[in-house]
């Protein structure tokens, strides 16, 4: 006699595979149909625009530098964000931890440097 | 263990890091005309480190003296080997760079540094032996691969194929990472020895869990199917010397990883994870060889050969068992020279004006004027068919024989029988080689640097290769070892 409940994991591996490949396809679908506009109007069929009319299509290209000063901005920030548990922890971590944090700040300018010179600063 | 002794084992990864970033400097201030000279000095610091990580192989390094920074990293012969392969497809992957990318004026001088830093992440994934170690890797590899498949950014196929690797490899890390949460959250540890040393009796269904989520979100990383849907539109999209390094350096990584997350941290759990093993091994074997059969385009046709490839790989991790894990690692360097002989077999592949041919009807009868570059190409073949005469049969062996040892007879006799189907479409190019009517498409001059590593290639998986059988064999034993010994 099989014992079936030993092929357990190979099921719940299977499961997963099936269920996340079925729910990127269906599941957009599902929510459009269920959330989509069923009795659409001119109004609800524009863009929403933060309550004014809408005045240009929407896919429009943006700059892309807007997108790298966001990038930028997200590197830096999360390092100064690294900077607090450091400085009230430095008691316990000591010297290799300074060191540490030291050559992690090193190798963030040298990233800081390439970005300066590469001119992803400059606005024009 | 003290800060001197652990630094002193991680020195490779150091010296790449230094380098790496010393170089991103010089690119910056150079500008992409230095781009060669950055090539050459990255080759040059992969084999430094090449050099640095020998010894531990040939010694058969392992056990405390291998751990570093309290048990996050572990530099023994395993870590070694995996990395000598690694260095290697990253210097071939640097080599074959500035010719391709050169003719269409997008040579940059980021390119090696790229190249470096994937590769560091790579040395971090094999020497890995906790979840955190494991994972700073995996990602600073992967960030650095998104980058290089679509280094090409004017060309829509390689931004698209850059997108798509992005978007399916951060939905596999978050599933990895899933994972790594519900293991830690069962066992209390994040330390694969601690995870082990947890898991001794009956696995609980929340750990059980936790190792399934890490199993699909690294089957992703070695392609093998459920999670293969990326693999043909990436590797035909991403620039051919990108798809050289994709299909040989992150591969011998993410395999190398998970041999060490299955036969490590969840080596008391053998029954939890073997039938996955074992599904995802036949099931890469058959869609691989399965999938190939249509492809017109030859970068497509390699990407499903290589999860063929990885499903073989997987069927020695199936045996759970030292003499599997050399198997496996043995299959690996020799798939490392068949795929680097592809790709740049491919590469060489060029019109009248340099333009790269990719499609398999355009390669008609090209015995017929470029009579070495076929005859290379069709020993690839012939050696990824696993024909007897050429090295690609003893790796195929030397799996086959480890199943059959640790008792997986029924799943040997069906790799064996999907090998033949996968037979098929390797011997299909050949034939349009060597027998269809002559295109006359790809009849561009290649550069000395392909024609050379072409020649390396091709040399190690011809019958010569057999030579190094003991001695290859010998490594693979030693890094089995050290791999079972920290398990």
């Amino acid at each position: 006699m099989v014992d079936l409940s030993q092929y357990l994991p190979i099921l719940i591996f299977l499961a997963i595979a099936q269920g996340l490949s079925a729910a990127f396809v269906f599941l957009p679908i599902g929510v459009a149909y269920l959330t989509g506009a069923h009795k659409p109007d001119a109004e609800k069929l524009s863009e929403y625009e933060c309550g004014f009319p809408a005045f240009e299509d929407p896919r429009s290209q943006f700059d892309v530098r807007f997108y790298l000063v966001a990038i930028l901005f997200i590197i830096f920030d999360l390092e100064a964000a690294f900077l607090f548990p450091w400085a009230v922890s430095l008691d316990v971590t000591g010297w290799p931890g300074w060191i540490t944090m030291m050559i992690f700040l090193a190798e963030l300018v040298i990233g800081f440097a390439y970005a300066w010179k590469k001119g992803a600063l400059e606005w024009e | 263990m003290d800060f001197a002794a652990s630094l002193s084992l991680v020195a490779p990864e150091i010296l790449l890091s230094t380098a790496g970033l010393v170089l991103l400097l010089v690119a910056a201030w150079a500008g992409d005309g230095a781009s060669r000279a950055i090539s050459i000095a990255s080759v040059a610091v992969l084999a430094a480190c090449a050099f640095m990580v020998a010894p531990a192989l040939c010694s058969g390094a392992m056990g405390p003296d291998t751990v570093a920074f309290s048990g996050q990293f572990r530099a023994d012969a395993f870590a070694s080997f995996a990395k000598l392969l690694i260095y290697a497809a990253g210097g071939a992957a640097l080599i074959v760079a500035p010719a391709f990318f050169e003719r269409v004026h997008a040579m940059r001088a980021e390119y090696p540094v790229l190249i470096l830093f994937a590769v560091l992440g790579m040395g971090l994934m094999v020497s890995a032996s906790d979840l955190l170690t494991l994972y700073i890797g995996l990602e600073l590899n992967s960030l650095a691969a998104y980058v290089l498949a679509a280094f090409l950014r004017d060309d829509e196929r390689s931004a698209e194929a850059g997108l798509k690797y992005f978007v399916l490899g951060a939905l596999a890390s978050g599933i990895l990472l899933f994972g790594m949460s519900l293991t830690y959250g069962f066992t209390g540890t994040t330390s694969f020895e601690g995870i082990r040393a947890a898991l001794s009796g009956t696995i609980s269904m929340g750990a059980l869990f936790g190792a399934i989520f890490m199993l699909a979100g690294l089957s992703f990383k070695i392609a093998a199917v459920p999670f293969h849907m990326w693999t043909p539109d990436v590797y035909e999209g991403a620039p051919t010397p990108v798809t050289t390094f994709f299909a040989t350096a992150p591969k011998v990584a993410a395999v190398a990883l998970s041999m060490r997350v299955t036969l490590d941290a969840f080596g008391g759990q053998v029954a939890a994870w073997q039938q996955i093993v074992i599904f995802a091994a036949l099931a890469s074997v058959i869609v691989g060889a399965l999938g190939a059969i249509g492809q017109t385009n030859i970068k497509r046709l390699l990407a499903y050969s290589s999860i063929n490839n990885v499903g073989f790989i997987l069927i020695g991790l199936a045996a759970a068992t030292p003499q599997g894990a050399s198997a496996m690692l043995v299959y690996l360097a020799i798939y490392i020279a068949m795929s680097v002989g592809g790709f740049v077999a491919v590469l060489m592949l060029k019109d009248a004006d340099g333009a790269p041919v990719e499609g398999i009807a355009e390669i008609a009868g090209l015995s017929r004027h470029r009579k070495v570059l076929a005859a290379c190409l069709a020993m690839v073949m012939f050696s990824l068919a696993g024909i007897p005469p050429l090295f690609g049969f003893w790796g195929k062996f030397v799996v086959f024989q480890a199943a059959v040892q640790a008792g997986l007879v029924p799943l040997a006799a069906i790799g064996i029988a999907a090998s033949v189907i996968g037979a098929f479409y390797y011997l299909k190019v050949v034939k349009v080689m060597y027998f269809d009517e002559p295109a006359n498409v790809a009849v561009g001059k290649s550069d000395w640097a392909h024609q050379a590593l072409l020649a390396i290639a091709a040399l190690f998986i011809s019958p010569l290769g057999y030579l190094l059988t003991r001695w290859l064999g010998a490594l693979a034993d030693k890094a089995a070892a050290a791999l079972f010994l920290a398990a």
